[in-house]
């Protein structure tokens, strides 16, 4: 797809959210305000950082569905360690997102060096790291009371509302951005999941771009996992539980073709607010929550159906 | 030489070694927890089996066919509220079995349409439709259960011992006829060729398209049975079921030689790898094990079989 077919598909997608903007002034109460406007940013950034790293992933023809498992794994780590074992805390988040970097990284070597196929790998470890956090919480654990200077991240403010975990989710933005279109890894990637073996013949070193991906979408699910046990003050084995489906989601529908070969990091932010909006809008409409999960599904479905089209055009 | 789809080597290895690791489970077992071969334990073992073996038959024709649905366990919640409700409006049971099945074959007939005709890729369309699924059924059923049932809805009215019966039958024979299907029909090496090389088996004059919206039907109806199979040992339907059910059932499709690329793997690796995994969870706990586990144990399991048989495949090709 070309630089414009790109732009032509956020569009789209941008005059998509201007319709919820607009549908959901109307029928929601409290919506356009500043105060909720916040909100949706504070309820999405850990989805949000977990789809920015998927963009990558994606875009090298492969997928990480343990993102949402390894953020539970990593959760447990750090509550284990932050009021278990008595670590101090900056010592256990640390920790915790090295957590989330082997994981990524056990991902990396499976589809890098073994090269197994990453749907079948990270559907395994989606069960492994999931399965790994019930054991050591014994399905029960529920590690609480946290100090308040870590609960911040997640839960406090800045220059009048702005929440804490903005910044975060703007240097990962800025970071996958840059690497994906700004950087000749970037291009690399593209290219792996545009042809795997022509990029190889090209001189793309394959093997550790693709680790580091992985490994990347690893990290990032160790640092979500903090955002995510400092926003609901508690760590369980559940945490992040479908979290992997609504990143996928949003990246689809950002433009990222699922083949691989064809992103825009730019869309995935845009998707991820298309998402997070669906949902806000429609619990202040009074809506039940499973129609925004009933109207995600179909979402996806029509972005897929129409990404193929504009790919035949 | 390179592994063919057919190739009679490959195919027994990972059924031999399947056998062995469950061999070896039942004599740790025999020695160390003899009461895992009671008769009550072996007859709840079988039954919930059955409807394991049902529908990992369906998503073994799905993967043979190169594809994949995690769509399985959405379907199968729906298929069992369906026959609730038809069992509850006072329609005979069988019938109400039927309209599961027929409401299964009609969601895989939505996944078909999406993946054969509009050429999607199979796991984000059942990815979505999963969700879609489950959250239209949460939204429909409010979560309530469904109860206030028939008597002859509970084991069919066969009573505990005629209704286990009925199910570990009916499973055995379903499965006998796919796996006779799958390795003697021409639909059958249909999926095959499908899975192997979908161009090639165009050009031989067989129709992919077709052959793959035909397995998601198949699958979707196969669940549907799964379902009825499940939901007849209860006295009450509850929408929240097969949570969770898609991993489960591809990792016994997987561990039983299944390959993830298509067209390799037999309806014996099948059965096996259902074996395995449906003897693992209860033989940990018999060890005196936690079942917390469980799911870990799974997750290993399927990196470790996925991994075996493609070393063994790339040392097939350095032959």
């Amino acid at each position: 797809m070309t630089d414009a077919a790109s732009a032509r598909a956020t569009r789209a997608l941008l005059l998509l959210l201007a319709v919820e903007l607009a549908v959901f002034t109307v029928l929601g109460r409290n919506f356009l305000t500043l105060g909720n406007g916040f909100e949706v940013v504070r309820a999405s950034v850990e989805v949000g950082l977990l789809a920015l790293a998927l963009t990558a992933v994606i875009a090298t023809g492969g997928i990480d569905l343990s993102v949402g498992s390894l953020l539970g794994l990593c959760a447990v780590v750090f509550g284990w360690l932050a009021r278990e074992a008595g670590v101090a805390v900056p010592v256990a988040a640390t920790l915790a997102v090295l957590a989330g970097m082997l994981g990524g990284l056990l991902n990396g070597w499976l589809v890098a060096s073994l090269r197994l196929p990453p749907l079948i790998v990270t559907l395994g470890t989606y069960s492994l790291y999931r399965g790994l956090a019930e054991a050591a919480t014994g399905g029960v654990a529920n590690y609480t009371g946290f100090p308040d200077g870590f609960l911040g991240l997640g839960q406090g403010t800045f220059l009048g509302g702005i929440p804490a975990q903005l910044p975060l989710l703007a240097l990962a933005f800025l970071f996958f951005w840059a690497l994906v279109h700004r950087s000749v890894v970037g291009r690399g990637l593209e290219a792996i999941g545009y042809a795997p073996e022509a990029a190889r013949h090209a001189g793309v070193p394959v093997g550790a771009r693709l680790r580091l991906v992985y490994v990347l979408s690893g990290t990032v699910a160790g640092v979500a996992s903090l955002v995510y046990v400092a926003r609901l003050g508690q760590a369980k084995a559940d945490a992040g539980t479908g979290f992997e489906l609504l990143a996928i989601t949003a990246v689809v529908l950002g433009g990222t073709s699922i083949f691989g070969g064809r992103a825009s990091v730019v869309g995935t932010l845009v998707g991820l607010f298309v998402l997070a909006l669906l949902q806000n809008g429609l619990r202040l409409a009074d809506q039940p929550a499973e129609l925004a999960g009933v109207l995600t599904g179909m979402l996806l479905l029509l972005a897929l159906a129409l990404s193929r089209e504009r790919k035949g055009s | 030489m390179t592994a063919t789809p057919g190739h009679p080597h490959a195919r027994r290895s990972r059924e031999l070694s399947l056998l062995a690791a469950l061999a070896l489970i039942l004599l740790v077992l025999g020695w160390r927890a003899p009461r895992f071969f009671s008769a009550a334990n072996l007859a709840d073992l079988a039954t919930s089996l059955a409807p394991a073996l049902v529908a990992a038959m369906g998503m073994a024709l799905v993967i043979l066919a190169r594809h994949i649905d995690i769509s399985i366990g959405s379907q199968f919640a729906v298929c069992g509220v369906v026959m609730g409700l038809v069992a509850k409006a006072g329609l005979p049971v069988p019938l109400a079995a039927g309209s599961a099945i027929l409401a299964g074959a009609g969601l895989g007939a939505m996944n078909g349409a999406l993946v054969a005709g509009l050429g999607l890729p199979a796991i984000v369309v059942t990815l979505a439709t999963m969700v879609a699924w489950r959250e239209g059924l949460r939204w429909a059923t409010e979560g309530t259960w469904v109860r206030g049932l028939p008597e002859s809805f509970q084991w069919l009215g066969l009573g505990q011992a005629g209704g286990r019966l009925l199910i570990v039958v009916t499973a055995a024979a379903v499965f006998a006829l796919f796996a006779w299907g799958l390795a003697t029909l021409r639909a059958g090496r249909a999926v095959y060729a499908t899975g192997s090389d979908a161009e090639a088996a165009r050009l031989l004059g067989l129709r992919p398209r077709r052959v793959v919206f035909a397995v998601f039907v198949l699958m979707g109806a196969l669940t549907g049975l799964a379902a009825v199979l499940t939901t007849i040992q209860f006295i009450d339907v509850q929408p929240n079921a097969g949570v969770g059910l898609e991993l489960r059932i591809i990792a016994a499709v997987v561990v039983g030689g299944v390959a993830i690329s298509g067209g390799r793997g037999s309806s014996l690796g099948v059965l096996l790898g259902v074996l395995f995994l449906a003897v693992l969870g209860p033989a940990l706990v018999f060890l005196g094990g936690k079942a917390h586990w469980d799911r870990a144990l799974q997750g290993a399991i399927i990196l470790v079989a996925v991994a075996s048989e493609t070393a063994r495949r790339r040392g097939a090709d350095h032959d």
